[in-house]
């Protein structure tokens, strides 16, 4: 079958969804790759890079669409695009469903196949196609870049001997993908980052970028970000309101605002509000990455830049990945070939729809003359489900003194009883055993209470010197035999004198390697 | 010199004893502690030889100090990594030595009654009202040697307390003697280290006990020293049929239990001869003992009585099955890793020991230490074969012993850290313990090492530990396997960490 790219016709869009690298693997998935010319000229890839790679460059969009099998392309199709489409076709794209109904419409009427690129599930094994993640990984990158662009400082602190420079201060709202890349390119300049999320679990990852969490006095049940496969969902009137505080807080300290907060299918939140941006310094920068969904900010001008009165530029460009059109593109298409693989099982240049499959199945808008949007929930969860942590119950002190009470009581009677046991055992030896016996049983009773009271003081670490401390005074046994070997009988003596050697081996052996040991325990 | 002077030396033994092993409660005391014993034991073994009753005196000396050198040349030569070699077969002398000590006591009685019946009366019979043994006429009793001389004041029921005492301390020293050689040979190698059983198994031991006790009764109803040895044989076979019954990696427990007996063993004997010093020290290791096998037992999560009766009890149900694949890594790997990491917990295992990797850890870590990572190790109290083993083997390669901590001083820690590498450890850092009632090592207290961000593995190959039970850890997505014998592994580190 022949896999196709048109050049894009969406007004400023660089990028294009095959390259000469991915045009190569593609082949080796047994398709013939065509190209429409000048498609990848805007991000860098010429016609003859592409010929190079085997691919087949024709000259117009008509003939490309009439001759292809299956269409990669990046943006969203027009009108006068989907009019190519036929029964016989699949169309892999970014496509908008949720916002595209006469768009599915036309491709169903046509029997196309649509495979949307921002409908692949968020499952781990469908990472490699998330096209959505790795154009929000440029997005994030890029943010920072265009804030640089426009802020009049340098992002790390330095002194110099041409004076002292303070570092940037620069908030990211949004922990997603792009919040992420954006933290990490910010850090990695030298600016302190802070940045927020409704969702509290990725503190600990926006932590390991090396950005600061900012926590809100805000105590409610926070739902799971689990439970919508990994996006953040609406919030109640409460939250957003000590948000907004908290936001308000921290505007006049910071330098760089980059707010990246979305949440699927609907309008953007407002969380930089016009008196935050009032409260801003001048020269400061806010990148809203929501621009195209409203913005985070409302005074943002979708692919705009404005400077307000007070000398806040405020950035709302929507497209980031398209003004890196060669990166883009890369991972873009690098995408596109991933999700052809998985079409691909026999590697035979043929494509199997199955509709069995999680990924194929969610990405698929239309199928066969349907329209099989929304899909079905995945079998298989994003996320593992956080396990609710038990809360610690704080304790008052009068539950607490109880609790003491309680426990001493306990173990007092558990001593009285271990002790009563005690005396009744030797009470009861000492009716049947005869005085001199009991002189020697008081030493030993005794004995055995200093040795439980001495070793549980030894430390763990000096286990194995005690066994061997242990073992050679053992040994004392020698005293027996020393007093047995003045026998006049030839095997008593022989016998004490075996046992005076034995023992004698072990006093040596064990005082010496216990010396030995501990002569190694060495302080730092 | 007298007696009293003899009674006073063991007295001052005695204390020196007990600060001797009190003083193991800090390294640093510990080196004074160590010479407490040793003067202790010169002062009880010197007024033992001048004191009664010790004749032959020059070959005592002379027998001592063939032991010394052969004690010497045993302490100096023994590997790090054979301690717990040398503690079991340590052990085992002492056991002997009270079998030979209990025997003599009854040879000696045996003796001393046919000296009465020569004389024409019984050992042990009573004066008329008055409960002190009727003695023997002066110029015999003079004749008797000092031991002879203690037995022949002897009542009757005091002989019989004596021959109580002298059946256990027999019975006990048997049991340590066999049961020491057995834990040698596991522990050397010289013997299959996985639990083995005759058939019969529990029935033979508990048939073996019921016929000791019969013939215990019945030597202590005159019927002849032929029981005796019957019965030590016996015992001999409990030893051996015991331990072998038990698989290598209980042999912490093993080691502290017959640590423990010849204690009992020592005591015992010490009521036969009626000697304090004998009591107090065989009572101080016998709960000395007692104690670490508790220890080793609760840290494991079983109880003695189901390690001494051998092995793993089965186990309850299907155990978890383990999903996932283990994922290799190179020392290059762990190299990045470890050069970009800050804190990094290392939990050595008796694999270490086995590789006698203990050097190359030293260096690594002073490495890392030498770049400011706070590097720390997890010990575990069951780790390697012997209580503390770990603890002595890190001491031997100069690790410091302040960052060596136990395991409930770390096992908090681990969320916190970036690395954690388990050397030659498998059941002490099995999640299985936690997650999995059914698993056979359920609700042991395990190292939580799956809980740092990164957990490297360096082991030999891919089969299950030495418990054979299959281990979570190797196929969790933040573990990598770092194959190969693990001073190899290290040493191949040791470049790589600039």
């Amino acid at each position: 079958m022949k896999i196709g790219t048109p050049k894009e016709i969406y007004e400023g869009e660089a990028r294009v969804a095959m390259t000469p690298d991915s045009a190569r693997q593609l082949q080796k998935l047994g398709y013939d790759c065509l190209v429409e010319t000048g498609a990848g000229a805007k991000a860098g890839f010429s016609d003859a890079t592409y010929e190079e790679a085997g691919v087949t460059v024709v000259g117009s969009a008509a003939e490309l669409w009439a001759e292809a099998n299956i269409i990669a392309k990046v943006r969203q199709p027009s009108t006068e695009e989907l009019g190519y489409l036929s029964a016989d076709k699949t169309l892999i794209s970014f496509f908008n469903p949720a916002g595209n109904e006469e768009g599915m419409a036309a491709a169903k009427d046509k029997g196309a196949n649509v495979i949307a690129m921002e409908m692949v599930p968020r499952i781990s094994r469908a990472q490699k196609m998330d096209a959505l993640s790795s154009m929000a990984n440029i997005a994030g990158y890029r943010a920072v870049i265009e804030a640089g662009n426009n802020f009049g400082r340098f992002f790390t602190g330095q002194v110099t001997a041409a004076g002292k420079v303070p570092p940037a201060k620069v908030l990211v709202v949004g922990a997603g993908v792009a919040g992420l890349a954006a933290i990490g390119t910010s850090t990695s300049l030298g600016a302190i980052t802070l940045a927020f999320d409704v969702r509290p679990e990725v503190a600990e990852q926006v932590e390991s970028m090396g950005a600061e969490f900012v926590y809100l006095d805000f105590e409610e049940e926070q739902q799971d970000g689990a439970a919508t496969g990994g996006y953040a969902s609406v919030q109640s009137e409460e939250f957003r309101n000590a948000q907004l505080a908290k936001f308000r807080e921290l505007a006049p300290e910071v330098d760089i605002v980059i707010t990246t907060a979305l949440i699927p299918n609907r309008e953007a939140p407002e969380l930089w509000t016009k008196d935050m941006v009032e409260a801003m310094k001048p020269g400061s920068v806010i990148v809203d990455l929501a621009a195209e969904k409203g913005g985070n900010c409302k005074l943002t001008v979708a692919d705009e830049k404005i400077v307000t009165d007070n000398g806040v530029t405020i950035i709302g460009y929507t497209d980031f990945p398209s003004r890196m059109a060669t990166q883009a593109s890369n991972l873009y298409s690098t995408n596109i070939r991933h999700m052809m693989t998985d079409l691909t099982p026999e590697k035979d240049g043929q494509i199997v729809h199955n509709m069995e499959d999680d990924v194929i199945r969610g990405a698929t808008v239309t199928h066969q003359g349907e329209i099989t949007f929304p899909p079905p929930p995945p079998k298989v969860a994003a996320i593992a489900a956080q396990k609710p942590k038990e809360p610690v119950k704080e304790l008052t002190p009068e539950e607490r003194r109880a609790q003491e009470v309680a426990a001493f009581k306990a173990q007092t009677k558990q001593q009285v009883t271990l002790l009563s046991i005690g005396a009744l055992l030797v009470l009861a030896v000492g009716l049947i055993a005869p005085a001199s016996f009991m002189q020697h049983f008081i030493v030993f009773v005794l004995a055995v209470f200093i040795g439980f009271q001495v070793i549980w003081g030894v430390a763990h670490s000096l286990h194995t010197p005690l066994m061997a401390v242990t073992n050679a005074i053992s040994s004392i046994i020698i005293l027996g035999a020393l007093i047995q070997i003045g026998s006049s009988s030839f095997l008593i003596a022989l016998l004490a004198a075996l046992g005076i050697f034995m023992a004698a081996i072990n006093i040596f052996g064990g005082f010496l390697v216990t010396r030995r040991m501990l002569a190694m325990f060495q302080k730092s | 010199m007298d007696f009293g002077f003899t009674i006073a030396a063991y007295a001052v033994a005695g204390v020196l004893f007990i600060l001797s092993l009190g003083g193991l409660s800090g390294q640093e005391s510990a080196k004074r502690a160590v010479w407490y014993g040793i003067v202790g034991m010169a002062i009880a073994v010197l007024a033992t030889l001048i004191g009664p009753g010790a004749g032959l005196w020059w070959l005592s000396i002379i027998l001592i100090a063939l032991g010394g050198i052969v004690g010497h040349q045993l302490a100096t030569r023994v590997q790090m990594t054979q301690m717990p070699e040398l503690v079991a077969i340590m052990h085992s002398l002492v056991g002997l030595a009270a079998v030979f000590v209990g025997f003599n006591a009854d040879l000696m009685i045996n003796n001393i009654s046919g000296i009465y019946e020569a004389n024409g009366l019984v050992l042990g019979a009573v004066e008329d009202g008055g409960y002190k043994a009727i003695g023997l006429p002066k110029e015999i009793n003079d004749g008797l040697s000092a031991f002879g001389q203690l037995i022949a004041k002897k009542t009757g029921v005091e002989i019989g307390i004596l021959r109580v005492e002298l059946v256990l301390g027999i019975w006990i020293g048997a049991v340590t003697f066999t049961g020491s050689v057995i834990a040698y040979g596991k522990l050397a190698g010289k013997v299959n280290s996985t639990a083995q059983k005759l058939p019969g198994g529990h029935i033979l031991n508990a048939g073996a006990a019921i016929a000791s006790l019969v013939l215990a009764i019945m030597y202590l109803s005159g019927a002849g020293s032929w029981t005796l040895v019957l019965l030590t044989i016996l015992a001999l076979f409990i030893g051996y049929h015991l331990i072998m019954g038990i698989g290598g990696a209980d042999m912490p427990v093993v080691v502290s239990m017959l640590n423990s007996y010849s204690g009992w063993a020592a005591a015992a004997i010490g009521f036969s001869l009626g000697n304090d010093l004998l009591i107090v020290v065989g009572a101080l290791v016998g709960s000395s003992g007692a104690i670490l096998s508790y220890i080793m037992c609760k840290a494991m999560n079983r109880s003695f009585i189901s390690v001494i009766l051998g092995g793993f009890g089965g186990p309850a149900g299907e155990q978890m099955a383990v999903e996932g694949e283990q994922v290799a890594i190179d020392a290059d790997g762990v190299a990045t890793a470890l050069n970009e990491a800050d804190s990094v917990i290392l939990i050595p295992g008796y694999g270490m020991a086995v590789a006698q990797a203990q050097g190359a850890v030293s260096e690594l870590v002073s490495k890392l230490r030498a770049k400011g990572k706070n590097v720390r190790f997890a010990i575990h109290p069951v780790a390697g074969r012997l209580p503390g083993h770990m603890n002595v083997l890190l001491a031997e390669a100069k690790v410091p012993y302040d960052i060596v901590m136990e395991m409930d001083e770390i096992n908090d820690d681990f969320p916190e850290t970036d690395v954690a590498i388990v050397i030659g450890s498998n059941d002490i850092v099995n999640p299985a313990a936690q997650d999995d009632p059914n698993s056979p090592i359920a609700g042991m207290p395990v190292l939580e090492c799956w809980k740092a961000k990164q957990v490297f593995v360096s082991k030999r190959g891919q089969g299950a530990g030495y418990s054979g039970i299959e281990n979570p850890l190797f196929f969790k997505d933040n573990t990598r396997m770092f194959y190969g014998d693990a001073k190899d592994s290290i040493n191949k580190l040791l470049p790589l960490i600039d």
